[in-house]
């Protein structure tokens, strides 16, 4: 369930944030500004969004539905803003919180005895300064590969050391072959508005795949007690 | 010249006489697969459409070959959805055609039985005691009708789906959408004109048509898509009728459109076909409202019953609806091409709307001639005679499936029923397939599929063992595969508690599409 309210530092003022702990999903919607921070450890990819079907980019975390591979890395990796933002969300101009988010109730305060933001919601203020008009830009890129067909599904399939398999459908990446055959003008454009740069970040970025499905193996191993 | 030259004559202009479903369809279809000669003005397809003469389009069903059809033209189905009033089918559920209890029904889905490639499961499911439908047996499908769902998500890419299906759609909106796409995007022209008369050569060939309002319009190729009036294959070429209406009983229509009692009232995934005294009712839901129609025999009943009939079926509501009555005459042209004339749509041929027979043919015959279309007026012979043996073999076909819907029915509580099950009524082919059934059930490497079939082998199973049909089980025969057999039944059962959880309710669909569309992949 949600209990979404408008932020108030009368009524909020004793609250408390847990700003880090267990994100239990196994993608999270990026924006393309991430991109340089997502691509030593995240593979980048589009999915759908289950409600109105269209495209959005993120950063896969894990094979399983509610699998986050990099839960427990602290400051090591760069944790993406849709997890850093926590409980809060934004409605119009303001700032919203999700009171029955498991995130609410220890932790950090968010404003200080007179009612001052503290350090932690400057850094959410912050935070969806970057995040909200990075949503726009990041649709825009996602309808510009569309229109120029660059984008095509990608079927995962992985299997375990413990003889399962995971096979994960309804994600997509970049069409090298569409990718190679695009006419000039149209590379130009790409290239001048910085999508050319974050394409190849995507390809690369699929290098990560095997990379995770090796830290689910060790995990599962780890579990088992096999670990060699 | 063309006298003398006739037999090089290469075929390159096209022209289409009607402006219904069957005559944009066929248009978009021949334009669509033509496109490089268009474009390098080489081939040429013009339709002309009466400005003064209206469209029957009461043809509201589709079969999901439509999907394939319209993803060729190039149509986008999300534009589809919203510029037709299009929704999903999942196939036919019909209602008291057996016994005519209350509680008899079956289904008729559009996915084939699981694993039907590898197994026949019928024999398997006949030696069930657990008293599951068929339908239920073998695939989701029925399920999902049961729940109203539809066949796939908002994220589901266009023309896919986690079940097969076709759609529902407003015939009097899809004939203008195929219309703006054909002129538009695919170079077909479109000429307002009335023909008032037909010049032939001497072999016979149409020469050109003559127009109150656009002159003379000559052609190498004529489809006639004039419906009921066959103004060129019919009137002209003197191509006879063949009438069915000894097997098929049904000749006269009683439709209304009934308005929802609210936006999101629930609409059915499926279309029903409830069995009334003398024929039956159809109801398709559209998101603006439900299509019901009342088909019936009038040497088994009279008008006024019939209406009757149709005013129990849709309720006190019909005061204010206006009925309008469409005469069904069933049969088909003897040839559908002749000459360099070929006919599509009503102008070769009707049948009672059951099973959505009329879109479908139309789609397999524009398809057949804009791949084979002759290079020139020499070869044209051979494609004809080709064109008209599948044809006639499709028409055949079609009778005869639908004559199965009626002969194996228990009920006898009129003469309508009484006389579908008269065996002087049942084709001959029909009746031996019966016998033959009755040891063997129909399957994937019978006779059937050998080309594409209209209604494949797995269609004469949903209704023939919906409707109770018992074919001879041997339990020797079937144990070898009996593993197997529960194997694709266990994963159907798995495949339908996963899709009942996944997929939304066909109104809901319907509607997200009209608010977000689909997405191309």
């Amino acid at each position: 369930m949600t209990n979404i309210v408008a932020l108030n530092s009368q009524t909020h003022r004793a609250l408390h944030v847990t700003p880090s702990g267990q994100d239990a999903r196994n993608f999270v919607g990026v924006v393309i500004a991430e991109f340089p921070h997502l691509i030593p450890h995240y593979p980048i990819l589009f999915s759908k969004d289950a409600e109105t079907g269209a495209f959005y980019c993120g950063a896969m975390l894990g094979f399983d539905p509610d699998e986050n591979l990099f839960s427990g890395e602290g400051a090591n990796v760069y944790r993406p803003l849709n997890l850093q933002r926590g409980p809060f969300f934004t409605a119009g101009s303001e700032l919203v919180i999700d009171l029955d988010s498991p995130k609410v109730g220890a932790g950090e305060r968010l404003f200080d005895d007179d009612g001052a933001p503290t350090a932690y919601l400057k850094s959410i203020m912050a935070l969806f300064r970057d995040l909200v008009p990075g949503i726009e830009r990041s649709r825009i890129f996602t309808e510009t590969l569309l229109g120029l067909k660059l984008i095509e599904p990608i079927d995962i399939d992985i299997g375990l050391d413990d003889g399962t398999k995971r096979s994960l459908v309804g994600l997509y990446t970049i069409n090298k072959d569409v990718l190679r055959e695009l006419p000039d003008a149209d590379v130009l454009t790409l290239f001048r508005r910085g999508y050319l740069h974050l394409i190849h970040l995507m390809i690369g970025s699929l290098a990560h795949i095997p990379v995770l499905a090796r830290k689910k193996n060790n995990r599962l191993l780890e579990s088992t007690g096999l670990k060699l | 010249m063309t006298g003398v030259m006739g037999a090089m004559q290469a075929i390159k202009d096209i022209v289409i006489v009607g402006g219904g479903t069957a005559g944009w369809l066929t248009a978009a279809v021949i334009a669509a697969r033509h496109q490089g000669r268009i474009k390098a003005g080489h081939f040429s397809v013009t339709l002309v459409e009466s400005p003064s003469v209206s469209i029957i389009g009461v043809g509201e069903g589709t079969w999901p070959t439509i999907r394939t059809t319209l993803k060729k033209i190039g149509v986008s189905e999300t534009e589809f959805f919203r510029n037709c009033d299009a929704a999903f089918k999942q196939g036919g559920k019909f209602a008291r055609w057996t016994t005519g209890a209350d509680d008899d029904f079956y289904y008729h889905p559009l996915v084939l039985p699981e694993g039907f490639h590898d197994i026949n499961l019928v024999p398997h499911w006949l030696a069930e005691t657990g008293g599951r439908s068929f339908c239920d047996a073998v695939c989701v499908q029925g399920v999902l009708c049961d729940e109203g769902l539809a066949p796939k998500t908002i994220a589901t890419a266009e023309y896919e789906g986690a079940a097969n299906y076709a759609y529902h759609l407003d015939a009097g909106k899809f004939a203008p959408f195929l219309q703006r796409h054909a002129t538009g995007k695919l170079g077909v022209r479109h000429v307002l004109a009335d023909v008032t008369q037909v010049n032939q050569q001497e072999n016979g060939d149409i020469a050109n048509l003559v127009t109150e309002q656009a002159g003379i319009i000559a052609g190498d190729l004529f489809v006639d898509c004039t419906g009921f009036a066959s103004l060129l294959l019919g009137k002209t070429l003197q191509v006879p009728f063949k009438s069915c209406s000894s097997v098929l009983f049904c000749d006269t229509a009683l439709a209304v459109q009934v308005p929802f009692d609210r936006p999101d009232a629930p609409m059915a995934s499926q279309t029903n076909a409830t069995a009334q005294k003398a024929g039956w009712i159809w109801d398709i839901a559209l998101p603006t409202r439900r299509g019901i129609g009342h088909v019936y025999s009038s040497r088994h009943m009279s008008e006024d019953v019939a209406r009757e009939t149709l005013a129990a079926y849709v309720g006190p509501q019909i005061k204010d609806l206006k009925v309008r009555k469409i005469p069904i005459r069933s049969g088909h042209r003897e040839t559908f091409w002749k000459n360099n004339c070929v006919a599509v749509g009503l102008a070769a041929g009707f049948l009672e709307p059951l099973e959505s027979s009329a879109i479908v043919l139309g789609e397999l015959s524009a398809k057949l001639i804009a791949e084979q279309m002759p290079a020139t007026r020499e070869v044209m012979d051979i494609v004809a005679a080709s064109f008209n043996d599948v044809t006639a073999y499709r028409w055949g076909r079609i009778i005869d499936f639908l004559k199965l819907h009626y002969c194996l029915t228990k009920r006898t509580d009129s003469q309508f029923w009484i006389d579908n099950a008269d065996p002087a009524t049942i084709p001959e082919r029909l009746q031996n397939l019966l016998k033959l059934w009755k040891y063997r059930s129909p399957w994937f490497f019978d006779e059937f599929d050998r080309l594409e079939e209209v209604f494949p082998a797995a269609s004469y199973q949903y209704v023939l063992y919906g409707m109770g049909f018992r074919t001879e089980v041997d339990p020797y025969e079937i144990a070898q595969t009996a593993r197997m057999a529960a194997q694709y039944m266990r994963q159907n059962m798995a495949i339908a508690a996963r899709l009942r959880a996944e997929l939304p309710k066909n109104r809901e669909l319907v509607q997200k599409i009209q608010t977000y569309g689909l997405q191309p992949i």
